[in-house]
Formats: C-alpha cells, structure tokens, sequence
C-alpha cells in the first residue's frame, strides 16, 4: 500500500502551520481575469496583450525491456520523442470596456496559437476565453462565456506567471481534464518506440481549467483582508464547446486573503481557499453509462519576498485519468489524491529566483477492479530557477526528478524507469 | 426655462467660486499651472495625477497653484467611480483644483442615458477649454502630459 493519504495529511499539515503562523505570494485571479475593478474608470476600450512562451525539454528515462515508452517518457503535446523544443503557448488576446463610459461592464478574449494540448489536434489554433462580465449588482457580479473556472490555485493562475515550466503530476493528471472524442474514434495505444511514437491519441482539446457557463463572484474588503466567493454552473465540456451530455458541472470556490501589498499577478500576500467542483460525463465508448466527476481541494499560498510558499491538496473520484495513450480508460469511477508545496526564493538584490517543488500523486485508490489495476504513485521533487531580465520577460530552467511506481506489476514495468527530466523556457509578455 | 436658469446660475456661481479660488487659496504662489487631461489614455489619468504632485512636492503647496482640467474622453478622470479617487481626493487636500467640462457631461449623459456621477471634488465649469484659455489669460502655464 503507497502511504499518499499520509503524504496528503503531512501536507495539510503544513497548510494548517501556514494558517497558523500566518505565514503568502497570491493574486485574487477571479478580480484580475473577470473584471477591470482594479483599473475602475481607467481600463481602455482595448488592451491588446499577450505572451510567448518558447522551451526545450529533454527527458532521461530508459524505455521498458521491449524498448517502448510511455507517455512520462516523452514530450508533450505529441509525445513523439523523449527532446523537443515548442513553441508551447503564444496567446494573443484583448480585454477591456467596449464602452468605456460604463465601466459597469468588460470584455477578456484569448487565443492560444502554441503547440500544446488545447491546439493539439485542433490545427494549431483554439479560442481559450471569451467572457463579457457584468459588475451591477453589489456583491454578485455575473461573469458569463467561456473562462477559467474558480479552482485550485496552480490552475486558476495566469500561465505566464506560473512559476514552473510543467505542472504537478496531481494538477496534471487529475485536474486538467482530457475528452476523448464523442464518436468513439480515438483508440488506446501501448508503448511505442521512438522517434514517432505518436502517444497522444486524444483528439480534442484539453479542458485548460476552463468551461462555458455563468459564474457570480466578487469580493469583499475588511481592513487588510480580501474574501472572495464564486458559483458557477457550466457545460462540463471544457473548451470543446457545446454541452455534450445535458448535464451541468457546478463550481464552488472561496478564498480569504491578508494583503501585504503591490498589485496584479505578484501581489504580496497570504491566502486560503478551498474548491468543489462536481459533474457527471459520458462513456464516449456507451453512450448510455454515466459517470460522476467530482474533484474537490484546499490550499494557501505566501508571498512576502524574498520569501513565496504554496501548498495545496486535492482529491476526485470518477474520470481518473490513465495516461494520453488511453483514452478509452478514462470512463472509470476510481479514486486519486495527491498534492503539492513549493517555495521560491528571491536572491537579495538580484533577478535570480530559485525554485523547489515536491508533488505528489496517487491514482486508482480503493478500487481494485479498475480497468488499469490497483494504485500508481508518482512523487516528483523539481529544483527550478527564473531569471527575470525585465517584468515581462524571464527565463526558467528547472530539473525534475520523478519517481514513479505502481502496485500491479505490469504497470510497473512501464512506470519504474521514468527518471529525471529537464526543462529550459523563455517567457515574454507584451 | 427654470431649469436652464438654475443650470446658468450654478455654472456661473461655479466659475467664480473656482476663480476666488484661483486668487484666495494660493495667495503666495509663485507659479501657477493648468493641467489639460483630455485624452482617452487611460495612463494618461495616472500621468496628470503623477504631474500635479510633483509639482506640489517641488514647490510645495503654499508656492505653487495648480488646477486639472479635464475635458472630452478625460473626463472619466473626474467620474465619481475612477479608480485615482483617493488620490483626487488627497491632491484637493494639497490645494489642487479639479475642473470638469460641463459640454463633455452633457455629451456624455446623451451617451450613457444617463448624467455620470461626478467626484465631489470636482467642480464643473461650462467649457474646459474655456477654463484653460481663461487661466492662460490669467498667467497660468499651461501643460498637457
């Protein structure tokens, strides 16, 4: 048995020293990203922005006895190869007040043009925002269209200020969601050779931590504290548009914040917040099965520099996700948890950062008929590194070491060689 | 007609409260600026805000008179609701004057359907334009961030 749920409980325990001690980096992204309350009677008819974001990775596990590789192995989205530099995102958008004479209303729209999961299979290109918000009603603004759902920190964040090159093995595999096609047609696939693997065999966009629905939220001021609420309703879908089941995802979200100071995306600050989210899919391989997806998590995060720590726990059941090689076992009613903590380090009078994660993940708990046998861990501790040549242009370089295993034999051959990992990324935001 | 008569009154009451205030409140100032924020930029507003304080931090508040005026898409400096309000609010304190476009609110009313809710700190005069011409005359300098 893989001791996670104690790995989980030390980690809560580490949140609770945190609320305690009150010991905060955060930005209240459900402000930021739905309204132009921080530029109120200032925000221009259209802000033109965006960001590029160009990498290198190079991974350095050994392929199973066969000589096949598994997704971990490879770089993403195409999962071809174990190197490859991507232009993985270039986003491109405009937000603002169409009518800048009622700031009681505003605009976000965001176009992803990189290569990553959203544009994988969606010929290079895919609308990831477009949301009108509505700030009439004190203490219930209504945002409505497509954009991130209020959520777990490392998802809800912008992407262009995220600390890290990849995501945790806990946010990626249990949080951002994958659709395998409607119609049936995507197939799995065992471990291949390189180069050409091709493991990605999904054939639509990953969810990107975002729906297509209403949400009401807002925040509310008292003294140095910032608390804010959200509850939406969304098609459950993703980004793929359409409601493909008839039935609805809720999301529910609150988080309270002691502010330090400063502004934007690297406000100074302590937060706490807890998440639920809730829906049902479809088997896309029987249509007439139905699957509840509940994910649900908590977390707090700490900026003060030269000082940032963040934790985060989270847990669902239903749609436990088995790997881009499998779309057809993602219909399953299993288990997983797992959770993160990190900490940055800003060096004196420098634009040096350095970085030092610990994830930690477990799939298919309590549920020993699953389709892809009995529990898989993956524990990764990542050092990083960014070096901020301006506000708007920084480079990450980051090592991952992952050690990954799983109960049932046969998964664990494919798993036990998955090793180090590196990663170099320049980010520019115009 | 009434109506037109008490708009004419308080515009003219308006105007030579803000000229006394021209001549009263800054009884020892050396210099004497006119800020013009017209423009539809919103960095702009930050931009005038930022002038006037420098202004007030270089000479200091008794040795300098500085009035903002504020005209067509600069106007929404001036709405009761922007952002820059505590701001606003603590230039008034240093002795600067806020001066809002009476021509630009009526435009503005016709456009939202309704009259935008003006900061208290700001007094409306008939034309901003006017306003500046008016203080030029005066031996104000004029500068336009």
């Amino acid at each position: 048995m893989i001791p996670t749920r104690r790995k989980i409980y030390s980690l809560m325990a580490v949140i609770a020293g945190c609320l305690i001690t009150q010991s905060a980096y955060s930005a209240n992204w459900l402000m930021l990203q739905g309204t132009e309350a921080h530029k109120q009677g200032q925000a221009p008819r259209a802000h033109v922005w965006g960001f590029i974001q160009a990498q290198y990775q190079y991974d350095n596990s050994d392929p199973n006895p066969a000589g096949g590789y598994i997704p971990p192995k490879l770089i993403g989205p195409n999962l071809d190869d174990q190197s490859q530099f991507n232009i993985n995102r270039a986003r491109i958008g405009v937000r603002g007040t169409g009518f800048p004479l009622d700031s009681k209303v505003n605009y976000f729209i965001l176009a992803e043009l990189g290569n990553n999961g959203i544009t994988y299979g969606d010929d290079g290109k895919h609308l990831t925002d477009a949301s009108i918000t509505f700030n009439h009603i004190p203490g219930a603004r209504v945002r409505v269209g497509q954009f991130k759902y209020p959520g777990a920190e490392e998802g809800l964040q912008a992407i262009h200020v995220f600390d890290y090159i990849n995501f945790t093995s806990v946010t990626n595999q249990l949080l951002l969601e994958r659709f395998p096609n409607p119609d049936g047609s995507d197939s799995n696939q065992g471990p291949t050779p390189t180069p050409n693997a091709d493991m990605n065999q999904y054939s639509q966009s990953v969810g990107a931590f975002r729906d297509v629905g209403v949400q009401v939220f807002d925040m509310f001021k008292g003294g140095s504290w910032e608390h804010t609420y959200a509850v939406m309703v969304g098609n459950g879908n993703g980004i793929n548009r359409g409601d493909n089941d008839g039935n609805k995802d809720w999301y529910l979200y609150w988080s309270s914040e002691l502010v330090f100071g400063g502004k934007g995306g690297r406000r100074e600050g302590w937060k706490t917040f807890a998440w639920y989210q809730d829906g049902k899919r479809t088997n896309a391989y029987d249509r007439t099965q139905e699957q509840d997806r509940t994910r649900y998590g908590a977390g707090t995060k700490y900026l003060k520099k030269p000082f940032r720590v963040t934790a985060e726990v989270m847990a669902g059941e239903g749609m436990i996700f088995q790997g881009q090689h499998r779309p057809q076992h993602i219909f399953n009613n299993g288990e997983a948890s797992g959770g993160y903590i990190e900490g940055g380090w800003y060096i004196g009078s420098t634009n040096l950062e350095i970085d030092l994660r610990y994830d930690t993940y477990t799939r298919d708990e309590n549920h020993p008929t699953s389709a892809s046998g009995h529990e898989s861990t993956a524990d990764t501790v990542t050092l990083g590194a960014q070096y901020h040549f301006n506000k708007k242009t920084r480079l990450n370089v980051e090592y991952a070491s992952r050690d990954y295993k799983s109960d049932t034999p046969a998964v664990n051959t494919q798993q036990k060689d998955v090793d180090g990992r590196f990663a170099i990324q320049v980010t520019h935001i115009f | 007609m009434i109506k037109l008569i008490h708009t004419l009154v308080l515009v003219t009451v308006a105007s030579v409260v803000l000229h006394a205030n021209a001549a009263q409140d800054k009884p020892f100032a050396e210099q004497k600026v006119v800020l013009q924020i017209s423009d539809a930029d919103p960095t702009k507003q930050t931009l005038v805000l930022n002038v006037a304080s420098n202004l007030i931090k270089a000479y200091g508040p008794d040795k300098v008179d500085v009035e903002i005026v504020a005209f067509g898409p600069g106007l929404r400096l001036m709405f009761d609701d922007n952002h820059n309000k505590g701001r606003i609010s603590g230039l008034t304190d240093s002795g600067v004057r806020f001066a809002a476009c009476g021509n630009t609110r009526k435009k503005m009313t016709k456009a939202l359907g309704k009259e935008p809710t003006l900061n208290g700190n700001a007094t409306v005069v008939p034309a901003g334009v006017v306003r500046i011409v008016d203080l030029v005359n005066e031996g104000y300098i004029l500068v336009k961030p």
